[in-house]
């Protein structure tokens, strides 16, 4: 008796309350739109003053932790036909990927949207016929952060214009960094140079401009490139300066509190991530420098995925959030550093400081480093699981510590081949 | 012996039946159906869910597996056993297949043997019965999720809760993110958390069914306890435990939750030294985006866990019956319908009866 | 000798099932084997060992990020922060609530729904003749060994034909009766349901449905009752298939939990505050239905 009134009872619940959520549309008319990102965009504040804006607009923020994670989600929901956001973030790593369907994306080419990224930008987003699928969010300039106190106690210089002249200044090579790093683990203060081999590679990998795949083909060239050998090799050479971290896992955040390293490559988005991982310490500045020329980590776009219901005003959502003023909030917040032209030249831009960093001027500190990056890596549909596989290939000799550079290789070498 | 005078029995309807043939009513036709149909009525609400949420999953499976299939291109052209041959043929699948078995064992064997020891404990009479039993039940309760999370912070390589805790004794830290073994103690030790308390109710709900009355003669007669335990409850709970058994096998080979977020990565580690055969389909299907080897990899576990159920199974059945040869029958099951093979029915043995034990007083009239 | 409770029930009525119910538990407990210190021990271990995990939660749930960090062993006591935590949590923009409320009605239809349709499923299987049954039951077993991460994309395609994606149902659907259940009860069912009872209702003129609902199902409480407790706490902590077919929109709890880890992701603090707040509805749960089924365990004890 009470077990079919239950049911009953429960199966009607069911029918009303679950009837209006999956067409995004309540009963009084509003529209809601849901927005993916990943890691960390700034978008929380921003999306509370676009509901302000657009009362009858509700917007629901999807986050996943990693880039790695939203990718599987988006795949996912392309592959099933539905269950996308309406507006969707792609990092650059694996825009080119998606990309390849085009048809799933709403063409976003708009008058508005004229001239407000450098070319370079746009073209990561747009496909062979001039279809526009994605918007720019932000880049990832890159500087290197480093801990003022632990260089100090190291006997060396701890101010960030003499930091910068340490690492070689605008002429900075990677061999002026290794050496740097030999110099401070000579000082032996106990503590390693920079956190992670892998994140060391990403820096240079992305100074690369055809690394994995060839531009016109997409064959895979990744085993034959000496390029990738050569920075793969010097990494591993250097292995002895680094702490023996994996990126994002669990003793890579506990290290931030316990003297765990004193150099991060840092992309602008990853001050975010260091201030909230490094909260209490003292000692974090930046350096107006870069080994190797500029470099770029990182960067993404908003999508419009054909499967939303409400393109039109995704699109204007989209819209919003890649305009100027709202990226510029958004680096304020979290150091998502603006990928749109007039932000990266904007006053309000230069003036920002970042009191974490010891008021470190990031705003410009970051516009000087975006000027920098002359390459523009070619990322081919393979590009984010090649790279995988060389992530893994590292920490197995850094981390895990179960091979040596030369059998790291070569398992290497079977994972991409089976890619194929 | 004078041959009987009655008549030869004569089925009803036949020519030779003096009787007016009897009419059946409506009713009574409906009682027939109701009787004849209603088992496969009843049966059907499982059948047909399993029809649409099982079975066209599984073929459909095998439809992907057998050709090229990409997870955002969709169908590709039929490659036959291609696939299959690929996955055989890849290090990496006999890593996790490896990976899947080791941790298996690690987590099943303990379990069980725990699951029992505690079931026992609770069978006892105990004060405050129901916080004991509802508290072996709490690891249940919290979402996986939630406990791979706090497993991974008390088994992280450098600032974990348990190395620190060994380098206060002295003891290296353990690899526990880097080497095999550990990593899979470390799985194992999350999913024995999880399912070891579920396991031991199921087997206290089993050993409650088992009369008392066994056990007081048993005492009766001096046996200890742990030969009562050997002697009467272990083969009483064979069904039980074959049960459990499979159950864990069939979900042990399938454990993904707990590897999935043993690190960020999801990948199984560098070199796959926890990747389980569902993780490592995860990764063809949803990483590599190659829907067709994933399936096929998908098909492959499903053989490996009939294989391991039926073995599981057999294994179980000569252990447990080990013990009964010396148990004795138990006639309750008699009510059961005489044609029905129950697989809880013991079988049958007559003369097995503790020497010295009164004859009536385990047995049951019925 | 001994007749079954449900058996006196029926032949003498239910004052007289309950005295015999209430003597035999006397019997019972009077003269059963009584716990010594060592079972009371080995018990209390391992009620520790459950616990722990959870007052570890609780225990980073009342402590800021950077004290985890700093502290790897948190020591004994709380902190002070767990109300801020909390707090903190709900205000976050994953609606708890809501999901609170979706995971409540999911749990809730499914139990019911597996109880039912499983002890219908086994009340044939144990008692009924019918031909196939041994094999069916043999292919009952067969389909647990069927992998959930096999059948996701057609689920998923079978769902989004149906129009369910986002929806409550999609969830509840593929879990309306599951092969353990039916396993479960039919084993049950075996020994606890005297066929004496089923014969004496159908002479009575009760037509098959009668007969399980007036026998079957009241012989099979106990067993029901356990089979309920598990089923809930499996739907409630269930992630995988919701997280991929509800999304953001309509989540139940743990994929919420999820949104939060993504969310937070370096604050373990908040994370551990979202574990704490989904596991006490079913502590909640377990108190109260907790003395209702240790009942019924020892109910079903009380047979032949």
């Amino acid at each position: 008796m009470a077990i079919a009134g239950a049911t009953s009872v429960a199966l009607l619940a069911t029918a009303c309350s679950s009837g209006g959520s999956g067409d995004g549309e309540s009963s009084d008319g509003k529209i809601t739109l849901t927005v993916s990102t990943f890691n960390e965009w700034g978008y929380d504040d921003l999306l509370d003053e676009y509901m302000e804006l657009n009362p009858d607009i509700t917007v629901v923020h999807d986050k996943a932790a990693t880039s790695d994670e939203a990718r599987e989600k988006f795949n996912t929901g392309m592959a099933s036909g539905s269950g996308l956001a309406d507006v969707a973030g792609v990092e650059v790593d694996w825009m080119p990927e998606i990309m390849q369907y085009e048809d799933q994306f709403t063409d976003l080419t708009s008058d508005s949207v004229e001239g407000r990224w450098q070319d370079w930008k746009t073209a990561q987003a747009t496909t062979p016929d001039g279809k526009l699928l994605g918007y720019g969010t932000d880049i990832g300039p890159e500087a290197i952060a480093y801990r003022a106190d632990l260089f100090e106690a190291a006997g060396l210089p701890s101010d960030p214009a003499s930091v910068a002249e340490l690492f070689g200044g605008e002429d900075s090579s990677w061999d002026d960094f290794y050496a740097v790093g030999d110099q401070f683990m000579a000082a032996g203060t106990g503590v390693p140079f920079y956190d992670a081999s892998s994140t060391i590679y990403q820096g240079q990998i992305n100074q690369v401009e055809k690394s994995y795949e060839d531009p016109d083909t997409n064959e895979i060239i990744a085993l034959d490139n000496p390029e990738v050998k050569d920075i793969y090799q010097g990494v591993l050479d250097h292995a002895d300066l680094s702490a023996g971290l994996s990126q994002w896992s669990e003793d890579w955040t506990a290290a931030f509190q316990n003297n765990g390293f004193a150099v991060m490559l840092a992309p602008s988005w990853m001050l975010g991530v260091i201030e909230g991982n490094a909260a209490g310490v003292e000692g974090w500045d930046i350096a107006n420098v870069f080994p190797g020329g500029g470099g770029n980590w990182g960067g993404s776009f908003l999508t419009v995925p054909a499967q939303s219901e409400h393109p039109e005003e995704a699109k204007a959502l989209a819209d919003w959030l890649t305009a100027p003023e709202q990226q510029i909030k958004a680096f304020q917040t979290t150091g998502n550093y603006p990928s749109q032209v007039e932000a990266q030249k904007s006053d309000e831009l230069a003036g920002i400081t970042n009191e974490f960093f010891n008021n470190a001027p990031i705003g410009q500190i970051f516009a000087e480093q975006a000027d920098r990056i002359s390459v523009n890596p070619y990322k081919g549909p393979q590009y984010f699981a090649i790279n995988t596989e060389m992530a893994d290939a590292i920490n197995r000799v850094t981390v895990d510590k179960t091979d040596d550079a030369a059998s790291s290789w070569e398992k290497f070498e079977t994972a991409v081949k089976a890619l194929g | 012996m004078a041959t009987s005078t009655a008549p030869a029995p004569v089925s009803p309807g036949s020519v030779d039946d003096p009787r007016p043939p009897r009419k059946i009513g409506f009713r009574q036709q409906l009682g027939k159906w109701d009787v004849k149909l209603s088992p496969y009525l009843y049966i059907s609400p499982f059948f047909l869910l399993f029809a649409v949420v099982g079975l066209f999953p599984l073929l459909y499976t095998a439809w992907v597996s057998v050709h090229e299939w990409s997870l955002l291109g969709g169908q590709g052209d039929f490659v036959g056993m291609e696939n299959f041959s690929f996955i055989l043929q890849q290090p990496f699948f006999w890593k996790a297949l490896g990976n899947t078995f080791s941790i298996f064992v690690l987590s099943t064997i303990p379990q069980m043997i725990a699951a029992l020891i505690i079931a026992a404990m609770l069978d006892a009479n105990l004060r405050a019965k129901t916080f004991w039993r509802m508290g072996v039940l709490l690891p249940y309760v919290v979402a996986p999720v939630a406990v791979a999370l706090i497993f991974s912070k008390l088994f992280a390589d450098g600032s974990g809760v348990i190395n620190t805790l060994l380098g206060y004794v002295g003891i290296d830290p353990v690899g526990w993110h880097s080497q095999s073994l550990p990593a899979h103690v470390a799985i194992s030790t999350m999913v024995n958390f999880r399912w070891t308390g579920y396991n031991a109710l199921i087997f206290l709900a089993a050993m409650q069914a088992i009369p008392r009355d066994l056990y007081e003669a048993a005492t009766i007669d001096g046996a200890a306890r742990w030969r009562q335990f050997r002697s009467i409850t272990i083969p009483m709970l064979r069904p039980t435990v074959i049960f459990v058994v499979i159950t864990s096998t069939i979900g042990g080979l399938q454990i993904y939750d707990e590897p999935r977020m043993y690190d960020q990565a999801g990948k199984g580690g560098s070199s796959g030294q926890w990747l389980t055969l569902t993780l490592y389909l995860r990764d063809l299907g949803w990483r590599q985006n190659n829907l067709g080897r994933a399936a096929a990899v998908a098909w492959m576990l499903f053989l490996v866990i009939i294989v391991f159920a039926i073995l599981n199974f057999l294994l179980t059945r000569l252990i447990a019956s080990s013990g009964a040869r010396k148990a004795k029958k138990q006639d309750t099951k008699l009510a059961a319908i005489p044609a029905a093979s129950s697989p809880s029915a013991t079988p049958v043995t007559d003369q097995v009866i503790e020497p010295g034990t009164d004859d009536t007083s385990g047995r049951t009239a019925r | 000798m001994s007749t079954s409770i449900p058996m006196l029930e029926q032949s003498a009525g239910r004052g007289a099932a309950r005295a015999a119910a209430r003597k035999r538990k006397q019997t019972q407990t009077s003269e059963g084997r009584r716990a010594g210190w060592v079972t009371y021990a080995i018990l209390t271990i391992v009620i520790l060992g459950s616990a722990y995990p959870l007052y570890y939660a609780l225990q980073l749930s009342s402590s800021t990020a950077s004290e985890i960090a700093q502290n790897p062993i948190p020591g004994l006591g709380l902190g002070g922060n767990l109300l801020d935590n909390l707090q903190r949590v709900m205000d976050a923009n994953i609606n708890l609530p809501q999901a609170f409320l979706n995971s409540v009605i999911v749990a809730v239809v499914t139990s019911a729904s597996v109880v039912l349709f499983s002890t219908l499923a086994g009340f044939s299987f144990a008692k009924l003749r019918f031909r196939g049954r041994g094999p069916l039951l043999v292919f009952v077993i067969a389909t647990m060994a069927v992998p959930t991460q096999l059948g996701v994309v057609p689920l998923f395609i079978v769902m989004r034909e149906l129009g369910l994606v986002g929806n409550l149902l999609s969830v509840i659907l593929p879990g309306l009766v599951t092969a353990f259940g039916v396993f479960w009860m039919t084993q049950y069912l075996e020994s606890a349901l005297p066929y004496e009872l089923i014969e004496a209702a159908r002479v009575d003129g009760a037509s098959m449905i009668r007969t399980f609902w007036h026998v079957a199902l009241p012989a099979a409480r106990p067993a029901a009752a356990m089979l309920a407790l598990f089923t809930f706490i499996g739907s409630w902590t269930n992630f995988f298939w919701p997280s991929i077919v509800l999304g953001t929109q309509n989540p139940t709890l743990p994929v919420a939990l999820q949104l939060l880890q993504a969310s937070f992701f370096k604050d373990m603090s908040l994370i551990m505050a979202g574990v704490v707040i989904s596991v006490i509805p079913l502590l909640v749960l377990f108190v109260i239905a907790g003395r209702q089924l240790v009942a019924g365990i020892m109910a079903g004890a009380v047979k032949g």
